[in-house]
């Protein structure tokens, strides 16, 4: 390969890693179309620098999926006042 | 009561069980992340439920969660109308401010013995203890809470293009505080 389509090609890859590195929070967020997905993955395929940059931020949000569980406690408490009122209305007034 | 409030009665709980019960947990969810206190976000999620209830019969059946996000986020507002018209502030100014400061130091190392992904979480909970309000409930929102970039929207009334580049820009200030820790390669102008 010729030193001018050598850096013809880099010069390529410079360029789509300038249009999919601000689409990969969104790409890993499952937010992008299918155009956009194929695009991207295409990129990862051999783009070492995005790859990283993607791994980075699929860390960050895995981290923060398991950060916070809710209180069982009020949530059984809700989901049991939500079936209650599923199952027979709001309760009358006490003076009804 | 007649046969035709009892009836109505009869269609509005069969739709609260269908529409409503299965969303009880990304609702308390949802509230934990733009209340104080586990305690409000309970009180505020009992309120959405009586309100859903009474809206229930008008309710046309799609998009559910959309639906009972606004519902919470109106909850939400009139309960604390006077004291805190947060949700509706823009925050860009105020994280223009937070990075006005330069970067950030790198946090202490933890002890040696820590695994690396301990050290890990612990950086990205300073994090995002450390960001502006708005910035960390649309992280809360979305990889917390597992909602879309369109239902953060609805809750928070704002552009789906203001939840992408909140929580985009948010999830920057993680990944730089990272890298100052060692945690993440270095960024190179993204």
């Amino acid at each position: 390969m010729s030193a001018m389509s050598d850096r013809a090609r880099r010069m390529r890859e410079m360029r789509e890693c300038m249009h999919v590195g601000p689409k990969l929070q969104a790409y890993l967020d499952g937010e992008v179309d299918d155009a956009t997905v194929e695009r991207v993955a295409a990129h990862l395929e051999y783009c070492r620098k995005c790859g990283l940059e993607l791994a980075a931020y699929r860390a960050i949000k895995h981290a923060l999926g398991q950060r916070q569980q809710p209180a069982d406690d009020a949530l059984a408490r809700l989901r049991s006042f939500g079936e209650q009122l599923a199952a027979t209305g709001p309760e009358p007034p006490a003076d009804a | 009561m007649d046969q035709s409030a009892a009836a109505a009665d009869e269609r509005a709980q069969a739709a609260f069980a269908r529409y409503v019960l299965p969303e009880i947990e990304v609702l308390y969810r949802v509230a934990l992340s733009i209340t104080a206190q586990p305690a409000d976000a309970e009180d505020l999620v009992q309120d959405t439920l009586l309100r859903a209830y009474r809206a229930v019969e008008r309710f046309d059946g799609t998009h559910a969660r959309a639906w009972l996000l606004t519902i919470l986020r109106n909850t939400e507002i009139n309960r604390h109308r006077r004291r805190r018209p947060d949700l509706l502030d823009d925050p860009d100014a105020q994280l223009e401010r937070h990075e006005g400061r330069g970067p950030f130091s790198a946090p202490a190392p933890g002890p040696e013995e820590l695994v690396v992904e301990q050290v890990f979480d612990k950086v990205v909970d300073e994090a995002l203890a450390a960001l502006p309000v708005k910035h960390r409930q649309v992280v809360q929102l979305v990889d917390i809470d597992g909602l879309t970039y369109a239902e953060a929207a609805t809750l928070l009334e704002v552009p789906e293009g203001t939840v992408m580049s909140r929580l985009h820009r948010a999830r920057k200030r993680i990944r730089d505080r990272l890298a100052a820790a060692g945690l993440a390669p270095t960024r190179s102008g993204r």
